[in-house]
C-alpha cells in the first residue's frame, strides 16, 4: 500500500532529528557525513512526497496526532504547496553539502549549532508550507524568522554585524505582527482561521477588510519576499550570515513570501483590482531599485542580495498582473502572467542558489567577495568558473537558459493588457513594462559586471592571484544546478503544463492551452478539442526518440498560410546544436593543418599590465552611479593634500545610503526618537507622578467599561 | 544639417596622380645628391654623416646616410640633386616584398620609437587629401594584432625598445617591418648612444628602409606600394 | 611692476656680496648659497618676473654642481640670473612647492645629474624610466660615457604607477605608449573611478635621445644639425635660437638681411605648425572633412617651403651668421603670394570652423586652463595666450628682427579649448602679416656673416610655435661644445597638460590633447 504523500513529510522531519542526532558523534568528518546523509535523505523524502502529491492532483489535509490537543493546528497538502516544497527541498538538499563542509572553519560547537540551526530553518520551511490554519502558519512562520535571525547574528563580533542583526529582528518581527493582525482580521471576518476557508470566502468579504487584511499582510509577509520598504534588513543581513548559509536564504527563504502571497493575497487580489494593481507596482519599484543598488554594489554578496531583491520584484509583478487579469474576468491572460510569476521563482531558486554557492566558494578559496579585488578566476579555476559563468548566463536572461524564458514571458504577459480597455489599468501596465524592462537591461549589465570582474582580466589582489581549490561540496551542487537551469529553459513546454495546473486553483481555467500548443504537449495523438482546421500532414520528426512532439507541420486551412510550421523550443535547441556540430567538424577536417602561435595580450607596449589599471567593477558601473544619482544621492567627502603648489594626494568617499533608510527607516527612527523624548517629560521619577498616573489611568479605565456596560 | 559633406564635394579631388602620373609640383620632396663624376671631392668633407664617398671617378653617394643638411646643395663642388622621392630600399636580409592577397589590402602600424616632428608630421600626412593613401587599399591600425607591416620612425629610444619588441611580436606571421627615415636605419644624427639604438635593425628584423630626413610622403607611400610588390625598390647606394 | 633698481635691490638683499651687471644683454647676475634661493626665486616671482629655465653645469674642479636658475622680467626685458653652488654630495633645496614652473627642470636635474632636492615630493623616474634604467646612473655627469650602453630591458615588471587618487574602486587607466593611429610616444595615466577624470600624470620621456649629453664635445657646426633635428617640427625655431647663442659667444652681427629672412622664415614655420594643429585638433572631433581641409592648407604651405628653401621643414637654412644660402627675389616674391593664398584659406576655416556647433561642443569648456592655473605653472606659447596670460618672447625680450618689426600677440581668457583654436587662428594671421611687411621692406645684402667658434658663454632665447624655448651655451677652449641646455616650452605646458584633464570624460581625453597641439619630440629631447 503506497503511503499518503503526507506521510513521506513526517518521515522527513524524523530524518531531520536524526541527522541533528548525529552531530553528538565525535570526529568531525563522521559527524558532518552523517549528517549530510541524514540531510539528503529528509529533503529526498520531502521531494517524493510533494511529486507525487504534485501528479497526483489531490489535496490532503492532515491532523497530526501528536498536536490533536491543539486544533487551531492544521496541515493541508495540495498542488501548488507540492511545487514550493520541491523547490526548497531541492534547494536545500544541493546546498546542505557546502553549509556542511564550511561548518568546519568554526570551533566545533559552533559548527554544530550552525547546523542545528540550518536544520531548525529547513523544518520551519517545511512546517510553513503544509500549514493550514492561520495558527500553524503563523507559528511556522515566526520559528523560520527567529532560526533567519539566529543565522545572521551567528558571526556577530562587529558593531555593523549586530545592527544588521537587530534590524533583522526589528523588521521581522514588526512584519509577523502586522501579518498576524491582518490575518486575524480575515479569520475573523471570514469566520474561520483555515487558510483554504479565508480564500474561499475572499470575493464575499467587505471592502474595508480586504484591504485592511491585504495591506497588512502584503508588507507583513513582505518582509521575507524583499518588498520595497521593508526589504531594508536584507542587505545588512545577507552579508552578515555565514556564507554557506545565504544560498538557501535566497533560494528557499525568499519564496515563501511568495507563497504567503499566493495564499493569503493571492484569492482577495484575484477579485478586488486595485490591490492587485499595488501588488504590480511594488513589485515593479522593488525590482527596479533592486537593480540599482545591484549595480552600485561593492561586495558580490551585496549584489547577489538585492539582484534577488530584483528578481522577488519581477515574480511580484508577474503574480499582480495576473491577479489583475483574473479580477477584470480574463482568466486566461491572469493564468499566463501567473505562470509566468511562479516560472521566474522556480529559476530564480536554480540560478541564485547556483551563484550564492559560487559567491561561498570564492570566499573561501579567495578570502575575499570584495568586487575590486577579485578577478582572473576563469584561468585558475576553469572547471568552477565556468558553472558560475552558466549561472550568470542564466540569470542574464541569455538563452537558451532558464532565466530568458521567464523573464520574456512576464513582459509577453504585460503586454496582452492591450485586451483590457480601462485606461487606469492600461497606464500602470505599461509603465509597470517598461520599469521591468529598463530593470532587464540593468540586470544584464549587472551581471556582465560581475563576469567581468571576477572571471575576466587580471586578478587585483594577492588572495585573488593564487586561489586555494575550490570545495567539490560546492562545485558538485553547481554542476547540477547548471544542468537544471539548462534544462529548465530547453525544456519549456515541458515545464509549463505543470505550472498551469497549478494556477488553475485561482484563476479557475488552466491557461496551458494558450502557451503551448496541444499538438507538443501530447505524444500520442493531438488532444481532444482542437480547432476543426488543423491536421496534421507532415513528420512527427523525433517520434519515439524524443518524449516530446518537436516538429510538426500543419495544414492550417488559411488561404495565404495554408502551410505552418511549428517547432518546439526544445527541438530548435538541439536542431542548433547539431549545426554547430556539424560546422565544427567541418572547420576541423578543412582547414589545413597550420600551427598556432600563441603570445602575450598585446597591451600596448606597457611593461606590464597592472591589475590597477584595469577595469574595476565600480568603474564599469560608474555610468549608472552617474545616471541614477538623484536616487543614490551619495554623500561625497573630498580632500586634496598639498605640498606648495604640488598635488600629492586626492582621497574621495561617497558614502550611499539606501533609499529605503533614507526615506523610511530614519525619518522612522527619529520620529521615535522625539516621542521618547518627549514621553521621557512625562517620567521624572518622582512616586507621587507616577501614582497620580495610575489613579487617573484606573479611573479612565473605569468609566469606559461603564459607559460600555451602559451601552448594551 | 551638416553642411560639411557640401564643402568636401564641392572642393572636387585634390589628390595626386602619382603613381600613374610623374609628380613634378615643387615641394614635394627634398630631393637627394646624385653621384657626380666629375667633382673634386671637396664636397665629400662636408657631408657630416659621411654619405659621400670619394671614389676613383668620382663622388658616390650612400643615401641611407644622408640627414638632408644641404651643405652638398649649396657651395662650391655643390652635388646635383633630383626631385625624386620613389626611394625605397631593400634592406640588408631582408624578407621579399609580400604576396599577391596583399596587393589590394594592407594593414600598417606605425609606431614613434622617437621620431622627431619631422617624420611624425610626413607620415601624419600620408591619409591626407594630397596623397590619400587609402585609394590604394592601404590602411592604419591601431593595433598590431590586426597589422601585416610595422612602420617604425625614429631611432629607437631604450624607453621604446622593449615596446617595438612587444609589437613586433604581437604582429601574426606574415608581416614585414618598413624602417622609415635616416634615424631609423642607423641612427641618423643620434647615432647609437647610450639613449638610441641606433636604428630599427637592432631591435628587430628590418625588411625595407626609406632614406631621408625627413622622407616626404610619397616615399612613404612609394615604400608601402613596393612592400606589397607594386613599386620598385632601389638600392640606396649610388655610383655615378 | 619691477624697475631694474627694484630688482637690484632684491638681489642685493639675498645675495652673496658680488652681484654683479654683465653680459651681452644686460643680465643681473647673482651668486647665492643654496639655502636661499627658494626665497629668492619666490621673491622675484611675486615681483612679476618668469621663470626661464634651470641650466645644470658639472663644476670643473670639484665634482659638485652649478646651479643656474634664469628668470626674466617681461616688462623691461631684464634677464636674471641667479647662481648657487652645490658641493659634491650635498643636496640642493627645490624650489618647486613655491616656483612651480621648475617642477619639471628640478626633476630632470635628479634624474640625469643625480643631485638631490630637499622638498621635492616627486623625484624619480621621470626621464630616466625605472622600468629600463638602472638605479644610480646619471649621465650628464662628466664620466658617464655617451657610447656605452647601460639600460636594460626586463627591468619593468616591478614598475608601479603613483597613485595619488585615493577612491574604492578607482584605476589608473594607461593610455599608451603606442596607441592610437599616428600618436607620438608617451604615457598618460588617467585616474578615474570610471567615468571622470580626476586626477592624470603624464609619464614622458619616452623619446629622450640624449641631445644634450651627444653634443658634449662636438663642434658647434655639427650641433645646428641636432638643433634642427630633435623637433623637426619647429627645426628653424631651434636652430635660430642655437645659432644666436653662438653668434653672441662669437661677438658677431648678424646682417639685417639674414635677420629679416630669419624672422619670414620663423613666421613660416609658426604658420605652418598652427595649421597643423588646426587639423588635429579637428580630426580629433571627428570633423573629417575639417581635417582634411586643414591638412590641404599645411601641405601647401610645406610644398611653399619646399619650394622657397627647398626642405619642407626648413633644415639647412639656418647657419651660424646668417642663412646658409641666399634666396633669390623670385623665390620670395611666390612665397609672399603663396603665405597670402594660405592665410585666406586658413580664414575661410576658421569660419567654417566657428559655425560647426559639433566641433564646437566638443572644445568648449573642455580641458579649460584656468589663468591662476596656467600662472602657477608658468604656461607659454599658445596655451597661456589663450588662458589670459600675455607672454610672448617676442615682445618680452626682443630678438633679431622683433625688436624692430611690431608683433601682434593675441589674448584670450577662457582658456577653453576654443579659446586656443582661437589663438592658433590669430596668430596664423599676425604671422601671415609679418611675412608680407618683412618681404616688402627686404634689406639687400649679406646673407651671412663669418662666426669663428670660441670660448664663452650665452644664454638664447626664441618664441617658438609651442612657446618660450631657451637655449644656453658654453664652448671650452677648443671651440667644441662644453655644455648645452636646451629648455623646451613642454617643461610647462606638458607640466600644466594633466590639470585640463581634470573633470573631463574619457572620450574628451584625445580632443584636449590635440587642443594642447604640444610635440612631444621637443620635450623630450
Amino acid at each position: 500500500m503506497t503511503p499518503d504523500p503526507m506521510n513521506w513529510l513526517v518521515w522527513n522531519y524524523l530524518a531531520l532529528g536524526f541527522s541533528v542526532l548525529a552531530l553528538a558523534l565525535p570526529g568531525s568528518r563522521l559527524r558532518r557525513s552523517i549528517y549530510v546523509a541524514g540531510a539528503w535523505a529528509a529533503a529526498l523524502l520531502v521531494l517524493i512526497g510533494a511529486s507525487r502529491a504534485l501528479i497526483a492532483g489531490t489535496t490532503t489535509s492532515i491532523q497530526p496526532m501528536l498536536l490533536a490537543i491543539l486544533p487551531a493546528f492544521g496541515f493541508v497538502l495540495d498542488p501548488v504547496r507540492a511545487f514550493f516544497l520541491i523547490v526548497t527541498a531541492a534547494v536545500f538538499g544541493l546546498a546542505i553539502c557546502f553549509v556542511a563542509q564550511d561548518s568546519g572553519r568554526y570551533p566545533p560547537a559552533r559548527a554544530r549549532a550552525l547546523l542545528v540551526l540550518t536544520t531548525l530553518i529547513y523544518a520551519a520551511m517545511v512546517t510553513l508550507l503544509i500549514a493550514g490554519t492561520v495558527v500553524s502558519f503563523i507559528f511556522a512562520w515566526e520559528i523560520m524568522s527567529l532560526a533567519l535571525w539566529a543565522l545572521v547574528t551567528f558571526d556577530s563580533r562587529q558593531t555593523d554585524k549586530v545592527r544588521a542583526g537587530l534590524l533583522t529582528l526589528a523588521l521581522s518581527e514588526g512584519g509577523a505582527l502586522a501579518a498576524l493582525a491582518g490575518l486575524l482580521i480575515l479569520a475573523g471576518a471570514a469566520g474561520t482561521s483555515s487558510l483554504a476557508g479565508i480564500a474561499a470566502s475572499a470575493a464575499s468579504l467587505p471592502h474595508g477588510v480586504v484591504w485592511a487584511g491585504f495591506l497588512l499582510t502584503f508588507f507583513g509577509f513582505g518582509v521575507k519576499t524583499g518588498l520595497m520598504p521593508v526589504n531594508a534588513w536584507m542587505h545588512d543581513g545577507y552579508a552578515a550570515a555565514p556564507r554557506s548559509v545565504t544560498p538557501i536564504f535566497s533560494g528557499a527563504t525568499l519564496n515563501l513570501g511568495v507563497f504567503a502571497l499566493w495564499t493569503i493575497d493571492g484569492p482577495l487580489a484575484s477579485h478586488a483590482l486595485w490591490p492587485a494593481l499595488v501588488v504590480l507596482v511594488t513589485g515593479t519599484v522593488t525590482a527596479l531599485l533592486g537593480i540599482v543598488y545591484a549595480l552600485v554594489a561593492r561586495r558580490m554578496t551585496q549584489l547577489l542580495t538585492h539582484s534577488s531583491i530584483e528578481n522577488l520584484g519581477i515574480v511580484v509583478a508577474a503574480l499582480g498582473a495576473g491577479f489583475a487579469f483574473t479580477a477584470m474576468h480574463h482568466p486566461v491572460l491572469g493564468g499566463l502572467a501567473l505562470v509566468a510569476g511562479l516560472y521566474h521563482m522556480l529559476n530564480h531558486s536554480a540560478y541564485k542558489t547556483l551563484l550564492f554557492l559560487g559567491n561561498g566558494a570564492i570566499d573561501s578559496s579567495t578570502g575575499t567577495d570584495d568586487l575590486d579585488a577579485l578577478g582572473g578566476l576563469m584561468k585558475r579555476v576553469p572547471l568552477f568558473a565556468t558553472l558560475f559563468l552558466i549561472g550568470i548566463f542564466a540569470i542574464a536572461a541569455l538563452p537558451p537558459f532558464n532565466g530568458f524564458v521567464s523573464e520574456w514571458l512576464t513582459l509577453e504577459s504585460l503586454l496582452r493588457v492591450v485586451e483590457i480597455s480601462a485606461v487606469p489599468v492600461r497606464i500602470t501596465f505599461a509603465l509597470s513594462g517598461a520599469l521591468l524592462a529598463l530593470t532587464a537591461g540593468l540586470a544584464l549589465t549587472c551581471f556582465a559586471m560581475l563576469a567581468g570582474s571576477t572571471l575576466l582580466g587580471l586578478p587585483r589582489s594577492r588572495a585573488a592571484t593564487t586561489p586555494r581549490r575550490v570545495p567539490w561540496s560546492a562545485t558538485l551542487p553547481m554542476g547540477i544546478l547548471a544542468v537544471i537551469c539548462f534544462g529548465l529553459g530547453v525544456l519549456a513546454t515541458g515545464v509549463i503544463p505543470v505550472l498551469g495546473g497549478l494556477t488553475t486553483r485561482l484563476t479557475g481555467v488552466n491557461p496551458t492551452a494558450a502557451l503551448v500548443p496541444a499538438f507538443f504537449r501530447h505524444v500520442q495523438g493531438l488532444a481532444a478539442g482542437t480547432v476543426h482546421d488543423l491536421t496534421e500532414i507532415g513528420a512527427q520528426i523525433g517520434r519515439g526518440v524524443l518524449p516530446l512532439r518537436g516538429l510538426v507541420v500543419l495544414h492550417s486551412g488559411g488561404a495565404s498560410t495554408p502551410v505552418v510550421y511549428a517547432m518546439s523550443t526544445g527541438l530548435t535547441f538541439i536542431v542548433l546544436a547539431f549545426l554547430l556540430l556539424v560546422v565544427w567538424l567541418a572547420t576541423r577536417g578543412l582547414r589545413r593543418r597550420r600551427r598556432v602561435d600563441r603570445r602575450a595580450t598585446w597591451n600596448a607596449g606597457l611593461e606590464r599590465l597592472r591589475p590597477e589599471m584595469t577595469y574595476t567593477a565600480t568603474a564599469f558601473a560608474a555610468p549608472v552611479r552617474v545616471t541614477f544619482a538623484g536616487l543614490l544621492r551619495p554623500v561625497v567627502a573630498e580632500h586634496t593634500e598639498h605640498h606648495g603648489a604640488f598635488v600629492t594626494a586626492l582621497r574621495r568617499q561617497d558614502e550611499l545610503v539606501h533609499v529605503v533608510d533614507r526615506l523610511t527607516l530614519r525619518p522612522l527612527t527619529q520620529a521615535g526618537r522625539r516621542i521618547a523624548a518627549g514621553l521621557a517629560r512625562m517620567h521624572h521619577g518622582r512616586v507621587t507622578l507616577y501614582a497620580a498616573y495610575i489613579v487617573t489611568a484606573l479611573a479612565a479605565v473605569l468609566l469606559a467599561a461603564a459607559s460600555i456596560l451602559h451601552g448594551s | 544639417m551638416s553642411a560639411w559633406p557640401l564643402y568636401s564635394l564641392l572642393r572636387g579631388i585634390r589628390t595626386t596622380r602619382w603613381p600613374r602620373q610623374e609628380e613634378t609640383a615643387p615641394g614635394v620632396s627634398p630631393g637627394r645628391p646624385q653621384p657626380s663624376a666629375d667633382a673634386s671631392g671637396a664636397v665629400v668633407g662636408r657631408c657630416p654623416t659621411a654619405a659621400l664617398m670619394r671614389i676613383a671617378n668620382g663622388v658616390a653617394v650612400d643615401f641611407a646616410r644622408c640627414v638632408h643638411c644641404q651643405r652638398c646643395l649649396h657651395g662650391e663642388d655643390a652635388l646635383p640633386w633630383s626631385r625624386d622621392f620613389a626611394w625605397t630600399a631593400h634592406a640588408p636580409e631582408g624578407r621579399s616584398s609580400l604576396g599577391r592577397r596583399f596587393r589590394r589590402s594592407l594593414h600598417v602600424r606605425y609606431i614613434d620609437a622617437g621620431a622627431c616632428g619631422g617624420c611624425m608630421g610626413e607620415v601624419r600626412l600620408i591619409d591626407a587629401p594630397p596623397y590619400n593613401l587609402h585609394r590604394f587599399g592601404i590602411f592604419i591600425t591601431a593595433t598590431p594584432r590586426d597589422a601585416d607591416v610595422l612602420l617604425v620612425g625614429g631611432p629607437v629610444t631604450e624607453a621604446m625598445r622593449m615596446p617595438l619588441r612587444k609589437a613586433y611580436e604581437a604582429m601574426p606571421e606574415p608581416k614585414r617591418v618598413v624602417a622609415m627615415g635616416v634615424c631609423a636605419i642607423n641612427g641618423g644624427v643620434f647615432g647609437k648612444s647610450f639613449a638610441s639604438a641606433g636604428g630599427v635593425a637592432e631591435v628587430v628584423p628590418v625588411d625595407f628602409v626609406i632614406p631621408g630626413c625627413p622622407p616626404p610622403p610619397l616615399a612613404i607611400i612609394h615604400a608601402l606600394l613596393a612592400v606589397t610588390g607594386r613599386a620598385q625598390t632601389h638600392a640606396s647606394e649610388q655610383q655615378p | 611692476m619691477s624697475g631694474r633698481a627694484e630688482l637690484l635691490d632684491l638681489l642685493a638683499a639675498n645675495a652673496r656680496p658680488d652681484v654683479g651687471v654683465g653680459g651681452a644683454h644686460g643680465a643681473l647676475r647673482a651668486e647665492v648659497t643654496p639655502k636661499a634661493v627658494p626665497d629668492l626665486a619666490a621673491k622675484l616671482i611675486e615681483h612679476g618676473c618668469q621663470f626661464a629655465t634651470l641650466v645644470v653645469e658639472p663644476a670643473r674642479a670639484d665634482g659638485g654642481f652649478t646651479l643656474r636658475y634664469f628668470f626674466y622680467a617681461a616688462n623691461d626685458a631684464t634677464l636674471i640670473e641667479i647662481t648657487a653652488a652645490i658641493a659634491p654630495g650635498s643636496s640642493a633645496l627645490a624650489i618647486a612647492d613655491r616656483v612651480h614652473a621648475a617642477d619639471w627642470h628640478e626633476r630632470e636635474a635628479e634624474d640625469l645629474y643625480g643631485i638631490r632636492f630637499e622638498g621635492h615630493p616627486f623625484l624619480g623616474d621621470f626621464v630616466l624610466h625605472d622600468t629600463v634604467w638602472p638605479e644610480d646612473v646619471a649621465p650628464m655627469r662628466r664620466v658617464f660615457d655617451p657610447h656605452r650602453r647601460v639600460a636594460e630591458s626586463g627591468l619593468g615588471t616591478a614598475w608601479r604607477p603613483r597613485r595619488i587618487l585615493d577612491e574604492a574602486g578607482a584605476i589608473a587607466f594607461p593610455v599608451g605608449p603606442i596607441w592610437g593611429d599616428y600618436h607620438e610616444a608617451g604615457l598618460w595615466l588617467l585616474e578615474t573611478p570610471g567615468e571622470q577624470i580626476r586626477q592624470a600624470q603624464s609619464r614622458l620621456f619616452y623619446k629622450y635621445r640624449g641631445v644634450e649629453k651627444i653634443a658634449e664635445s662636438q663642434t658647434p657646426d655639427h650641433c645646428v644639425l641636432l638643433a634642427e633635428r630633435f623637433s623637426g617640427n619647429s627645426a628653424f625655431a631651434h636652430a635660430s635660437a642655437y645659432c644666436r647663442a653662438l653668434e653672441r659667444i662669437a661677438g658677431c652681427s648678424v646682417p639685417a638681411r639674414a635677420r629679416a629672412l630669419r624672422a619670414v622664415f620663423a613666421e613660416l614655420e609658426r604658420m605652418r605648425y598652427h595649421a597643423a594643429a588646426i587639423a588635429e585638433l579637428a580630426g580629433s572631433t571627428a570633423l573629417a572633412v575639417g581635417k582634411s581641409m586643414g591638412q590641404e592648407i599645411e601641405e601647401r604651405l610645406l610644398r611653399l617651403t619646399g619650394e622657397v628653401c627647398r626642405h619642407r621643414y626648413l633644415f639647412g637654412v639656418c647657419a651660424p651668421g646668417g642663412l646658409a644660402w641666399q634666396p633669390d627675389n623670385a623665390a620670395l616674391r611666390r612665397l609672399r603670394t603663396g603665405v597670402t593664398d594660405a592665410a585666406r584659406e586658413l580664414v575661410g576655416l576658421e569660419r567654417l570652423l566657428a559655425h560647426s556647433s559639433s566641433c564646437l561642443d566638443r572644445i568648449e569648456e573642455m580641458g579649460t586652463l584656468t589663468p591662476e592655473l596656467a600662472q602657477s605653472y608658468g604656461v607659454v606659447g599658445p596655451v597661456a595666450r589663450a588662458s589670459g596670460q600675455k607672454l610672448d618672447l617676442r615682445l618680452a625680450l626682443p630678438y633679431g628682427a622683433y625688436a624692430d618689426t611690431p608683433v601682434e600677440v593675441p589674448l584670450e581668457v577662457e582658456g577653453d579649448g576654443y579659446a586656443r583654436l582661437r589663438v592658433w587662428f590669430a596668430e596664423i594671421r599676425s604671422s601671415a602679416a609679418m611675412i608680407e611687411s618683412l618681404l616688402l621692406d627686404l634689406p639687400d645684402g649679406a646673407i651671412t656673416e663669418a662666426c669663428p667658434p670660441t670660448e664663452g658663454v650665452a644664454l638664447a632665447w626664441v618664441e617658438a610655435p609651442a612657446g618660450a624655448a631657451f637655449h644656453w651655451l658654453r664652448l671650452d677652449g677648443d671651440g667644441r661644445i662644453a655644455r648645452w641646455r636646451i629648455g623646451p616650452p613642454g617643461f610647462r605646458n606638458w607640466h600644466a597638460f594633466h590639470r585640463a584633464l581634470k573633470g573631463a570624460a574619457f572620450q574628451d581625453f584625445p580632443i584636449i590633447l590635440a587642443s594642447f597641439g604640444l610635440s612631444v619630440a621637443e620635450n623630450d629631447r
